[in-house]
């Protein structure tokens, strides 16, 4: 936008400079490097102008004014620090100070701030003011974060951020004048997104993290720039510890695609990694069934043996190997040259299939390359934004900011089709932002997305030049949709024809247009199906070539997409490159001086099911938990327990690990360097911020060590090599910065598809399968991503445990009337599979007859739940089911003990 | 040679009077007060500005002045302090240290520290006889400088002054940092 808009001079400080039209005084005078002090200024929020700190004089203008406030004007000449600018600064102060218990010693951003700051730089050290100082008792607003609201100096930061920012709205003011406070609005717990910010953007300590209170003081803090490893979004934070003490991890303004914001799990996750459950020794399963602790020698020899014997006498197709996507891209690379060329075989899989391959397979049919088109700057300047069954604010918070960012700064149109109602509270909620919000039928986004493209193709919205150029696509397509009826769809997905016309009129109209897919469309059944009837709207509305407009599928895990792109799924070489594809074959069979192996690949609800039948006699699991991130039906226990040897290679020892006959002990993102490819295909930076706790070691030495013992070395200096050895297989990996431009789609694959390639299964693509109905009086429980966890990993972090330590089941209060029960109690699930008792909490955005559990604390009720598996790209999908739902009570469980005996 | 100087070398050496010379030192210090001292017997009187041993201290009612603020670790130019603080459970806000140590064969008596401190919890001693044959005791811990605090009160306080930190608490407090009262912990306001 700047280079469209016309430029002004003026002259700062005896400066002569030019900045764009519209810029703001302080922020001109930054660009010439002066700092104009500041409280209430943000350069992330709207100006305020209530601290008065930030005076200047501008010529001909006879009074001081706020720089914060004042854009600059043609030949403005602005001086900052002249005698009366710098005595009304000081008389600014004097009245802060007045108030202000200087208590710096014991405050935990004593030696980092502002106030601190100005006050030696313009020492105000007599006072005019002889008032009492004000006493307001500390709080805690909720479990995390703390309040000293003497050292308040109301500039208001932390309530504009929670507003504008975060659109959660948990902060206000209370009281006037000098016993203004900030407070939150309602009881005594805070319940809020969570997100740090707060904390992060008050310039003085009256915000602070409960977490490492009194346990620092800034100047002894290191700091290390990484990767969140909790989500696709790859924020950047700043991880700080004093001696090996992890302490704070916040971020820097400007740092990261996520420009200095972060999640509640990126701000107060991380103590997971230093949990003191953590395997730090490798372990090895003695015959009595106990596990010895073996030096690192022992194991890596074990294991070598084990899988040359297994691999001699049963064939290289004996083995299998899994891994999770919070490994590094060199990690994953590295797994899957392993397992391709000291084992072997292609029978490799990754959490990618837990859903975002669904995504990854659909783009890469349709606009021939695997990467958005689209980045978050797109978001920023798009005119409509459709999110479909993303509930992206808990999966994915940053791209969430990006998105309310646009909806309430540049007015950008949202749409969404989401299982969740639209209700304000202090937890933002993104359907409250939208102008179309489409309350789709939990799971059945299938329904949904059909009246979608129905809707662009009946109400006249098709482009023109897209029927011109492809008139058999577009044809088939209407013919498609015209055999399904509204009422059919509305009976579905509980949509009516007008909503879903005016949604599609809003998208399709809009010049750019942007369309994010989530979870729900990404792991259900048919979910490369879905995608790709969102490609053919992209395709029939003409956003799919307009630069600005894009789909992007959200990635969960940390590196769901550089697993895919590592080649760390079943169907694809590094790459992300078919398995037939002879130009990757040849440059793989040069680089790894071997041919790639022929074998068929297994995907992860295959490998399963080889390891049951015995195809499969070892295992080497890293990372992932299938135990538990399947449901009991799927045979996983009994599948690990048919092996003859199992490997796994994890932080700690979880339900899988518990199987294995030999466990090595990994590091933590934050133990070790690397890279991620974030949601928008970023490739970011991992370093390491503290030392391996115990004898852990990254992923990657294992591996390479392994290779070595079982004399086929692959062996690597430092990360970096391995790094060099992708890109000369990846062209050009990782050369996208932060400046640079999403791929463009590929005209080639677009031709192919709307001529010929679309014919495959456009049959069954726009069809509406008869979903089982819900038993009568039956709850739809769903697994729900928390925002305040990711994955099993995070329940072991000490600030998120307690914000939510347990889980419970979520249903809206009309829901909770009916069944009689209120927060707090205790009701019984029950379903074919089993039963588990669980406690209520409301949370009136849960639709009715849904029933919300968070999916992080399964445990209890795994056993309702069972196991589809996707025919064509084997997703699992499990996290729905129907139960009935009762109340329970010391006497129910009194007759239930009783019936027992 | 003239005769002359010939005459006074003789006399001088039959009347020995170089020796009388020597002796007239000796009989002079003989009425002199001593200059030495017969330590350990005998102990010199040490100035109030003297830089010993440093001790921690309290108020007067007892409670400890350190506030667990590292700011004498951050002055400490040898590095040789070590704080690790906490919160009050039972006193919301009160920061105080839980473990304090001073390794004092690394300390330089600079008495940095003592400037740095907010509110004249440290200060230094005229203690100085702390020689041991285990290495180890000379790493000061919490408890060792609140008994040296305690055992050399008077002086520590008599350090503040000569340094001019601290005439008498009440004066002190009000020139020297004034932290807000902490506030009894009531269930209420631990939510
Ligand atoms: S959401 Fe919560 S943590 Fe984030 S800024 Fe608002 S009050 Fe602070
Ligand atoms: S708490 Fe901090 S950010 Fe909020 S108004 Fe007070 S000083 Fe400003
Ligand atoms: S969990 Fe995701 S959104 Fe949150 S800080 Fe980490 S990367 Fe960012
Ligand atoms: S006197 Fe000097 S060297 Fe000794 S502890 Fe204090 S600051 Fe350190
Ligand atoms: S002795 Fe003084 S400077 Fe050192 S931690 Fe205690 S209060 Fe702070
Ligand atoms: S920064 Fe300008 S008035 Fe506060």
């Amino acid at each position: 936008m700047s280079n469209t808009s016309t430029m002004v001079t003026l002259t700062i400080d005896g400066i002569r400079t030019e900045v764009p039209e519209g810029t703001l005084v302080i922020e001109a005078a930054r660009q010439v490097g002066i700092m104009v002090p500041h409280f209430c200024y943000h350069p992330k929020l709207e100006p305020d102008a209530n601290c008065r700190m930030c005076l200047v004089e501008i010529e001909k203008i006879p009074k001081l004014q706020t720089s914060c406030s004042t854009r600059v004007a043609e030949g403005m000449v602005v001086r900052s620090s002249v005698p009366h600018v710098e005595s009304a600064r000081k008389s600014v102060l004097e009245l802060l100070l007045g108030n202000h218990p200087l208590d710096c010693p014991v405050c935990d951003q004593g030696g980092r701030c502002d106030l601190q700051d100005f006050s030696h730089e313009y020492t105000p050290t007599v006072s005019r003011f002889k008032e009492l100082k004000r006493v307001f008792p500390k709080q805690y607003l909720g479990p995390v974060i703390e309040t000293q609201m003497n050292r308040c100096v109301s500039c208001m930061r932390c309530v504009r951020y929670c507003d504008e920012v975060m659109d959660a709205q948990a902060l206000a003011a209370e009281g006037r004048g000098t016993i203004t406070q900030i407070t939150h609005w309602a009881g005594n717990e805070l319940e809020c997104d969570m997100c740090g910010g707060c904390i992060q953007i008050c310039p003085v300590g009256a915000i602070t993290s409960r977490l490492s209170m009194y346990d620092y003081r800034p100047w002894m803090l290191k700091r290390t720039e990484t990767i969140c490893s909790y989500c696709g979004d790859g924020c950047q934070i700043t991880v700080q510890r004093k001696d090996d003490q992890l302490i704070e991890v916040n971020s820097a303004l400007g740092a990261g695609r996520n420009n200095g914001d972060l999640c509640v799990r990126g701000y107060f996750g991380y103590h997971a990694a230093e949990h003191p459950d953590r395997v730090q020794q490798p372990l090895v399963r003695q015959a009595d069934g106990s596990f010895a602790e073996v030096t690192w020698e022992e194991a890596l020899d074990r294991v070598a043996r084990q899988f040359t014997r297994i691999k001699a006498t049963h064939g290289s197709d004996a083995i299998g190997g899994l891994i999770t996507t919070r490994c590094t891209n060199e990690d994953l690379y590295l797994f899957q040259k392993f397992m391709r060329v000291v084992i072997g075989t292609n029978q490799i899989d990754s959490g990618a299939r837990y859903g975002h391959i669904n995504g990854v397979r659909a783009l890469r049919r349709v606009q021939g390359t695997h990467r958005w088109t689209i980045r978050y700057e797109d978001l920023a300047q798009a005119d409509a934004i459709m999110l479909v069954g993303t509930n992206v604010n808990e999966s994915n918070p940053i791209t969430a900011l990006h998105v309310k960012q646009a909806v309430k700064r540049k007015g950008a149109q949202l749409v969404t089709l989401e299982s969740l109602l639209p209700v304000r509270s202090t937890v933002s909620n993104i359907t409250t932002l939208s102008k179309h919000h489409l309350e789709v039928k939990s799971g059945q986004f299938s329904a949904a997305i059909l009246g979608l493209v129905k809707a662009v193709v009946e109400s006249n919205l098709v482009q023109e030049d897209v029927a011109r150029e492809a008139p058999e696509f577009v044809q088939t397509i209407r013919t498609n949709v015209a055999k399904v009826s509204w009422d059919a769809i509305r009976e579905q997905s509980g949509l009516s024809q007008t909503d879903v016309e005016t949604a599609a009129r809003t998208y399709s109209q809009a010049e750019r247009a942007v369309v994010l897919v989530g979870r729900e469309v990404l792991r259900s059944l048919g979910g490369e199906g879905l995608v790709t009837n969102l490609m053919d709207l992209q395709i029939l509305t003409g956003h799919l070539r307009r630069s600005g407009s894009g789909l992007g599928c959200l990635a969960e895990g940390s590196n769901d997409q550089g697993a895919v792109e590592m080649g760390a799924v079943a169907e694809y070489f590094p790459g992300p490159a078919g398995l037939h594809d002879e130009e990757s074959q040849k440059t793989l069979t040069r680089t790894w001086g071997q041919a790639v192996p022929a074998g068929a690949p297994a995907t992860l609800p295959e490998v399963l099911t080889r390891a049951r039948t015995g195809d499969i006699k070892s295992l080497f699991i890293v990372g992932d938990n299938p135990v538990e991130s399947l449901p009991g039906d799927a045979g996983v226990t009994e599948a690990l327990d048919a092996l003859e040897f199992l490997v796994c290679q994890d932080l700690f020892l979880t339900e899988t690990a518990k199987r294995a006959h030999v466990v090595f002990p990994a590091c933590s993102a934050m133990e070790k360097d690397g890279t991620f490819t974030n949601t928008e295909g970023h490739v970011q930076s991992v370093r390491q911020a503290t030392e391996p706790l115990g004898e852990s070691r990254p992923d990657w030495e294992m591996f390479s060590a392994l290779s070595v013992l079982m004399d086929h070395p692959i062996e690597y200096n430092e990360v970096k090599e391995i790094f060099k050895e992708i890109r000369g297989v990846i062209p050009g990996y990782g050369l996208l910065g932060p400046a640079s431009t999403p791929p463009k789609v590929d005209e080639k694959t677009v031709a192919q598809y709307v001529t010929s390639g679309f014919k495959e299964d456009v049959d069954q693509r726009y069809t509406l399968d008869a979903s089982p109905a819900a038993p009568e009086g039956a709850l739809t429980l769903r697994l729900v991503q928390s925002l305040y966890h990711s994955g099993k990993y995070s329940t072991r972090a000490k600030g998120l445990m307690e914000i939510e330590g347990e889980g419970r089941l979520h249903v809206n209060a009309r829901e909770a009337g009916r069944l009689g029960i209120e927060e707090g109690q205790t009701v019984r699930l029950a379903n074919d599979g089993g039963q588990a008792t669980v406690s209520v909490k409301l949370n009136d955005r849960v639709p009715d007859a849904v029933a919300w559990f968070p999916e992080h604390f399964d445990e209890p009720v795994r056993a309702l739940f069972s196991l589809k598996v996707d025919p064509h790209t084997h997703v699992p999908v499990w996290k729905t089911a129907h139960v009935t739902v009762t109340k329970w009570s010391s006497t129910n469980r009194s007759i239930e003990e009783r019936s027992r005996v | 040679m003239d005769t002359q100087k010939q005459t006074t070398r003789l006399l001088d050496a039959v009347l020995f009077r170089e020796i009388w010379k020597a002796m007239k030192v000796t009989f002079k210090h003989m009425f002199h007060r001593p200059m030495t001292f017969q330590y350990p017997r005998e102990k010199r009187t040490i100035p109030d500005a003297h830089r010993g041993a440093l001790g921690l201290l309290r108020y007067d009612n007892g409670q400890e002045r350190c506030v667990g603020c590292d700011l004498c670790e951050a002055a400490c130019p040898s590095r040789c302090i070590k704080v690790i603080s906490e919160e009050d459970k039972s006193l919301p806000l009160q920061r105080y240290a839980t473990e304090f140590y001073i390794d004092i064969t690394k300390c330089v008596f600079c008495g940095y520290c003592v400037e740095a401190c907010p509110v004249n919890a440290l200060a230094m001693t005229k203690m100085y006889e702390y020689s041991t044959h285990d290495k180890r005791t000379l790493l000061f811990d919490k408890e060792r400088l609140y008994e040296i605090g305690e055992q050399h009160l008077e002086d520590a306080k008599k350090y503040l002054y000569a340094h001019n930190q601290e005439h008498d608490d009440e004066e002190s407090r009000a020139y020297r940092y004034h932290f807000p009262q902490p506030i009894e912990k009531t269930e209420a306001s631990d939510s």
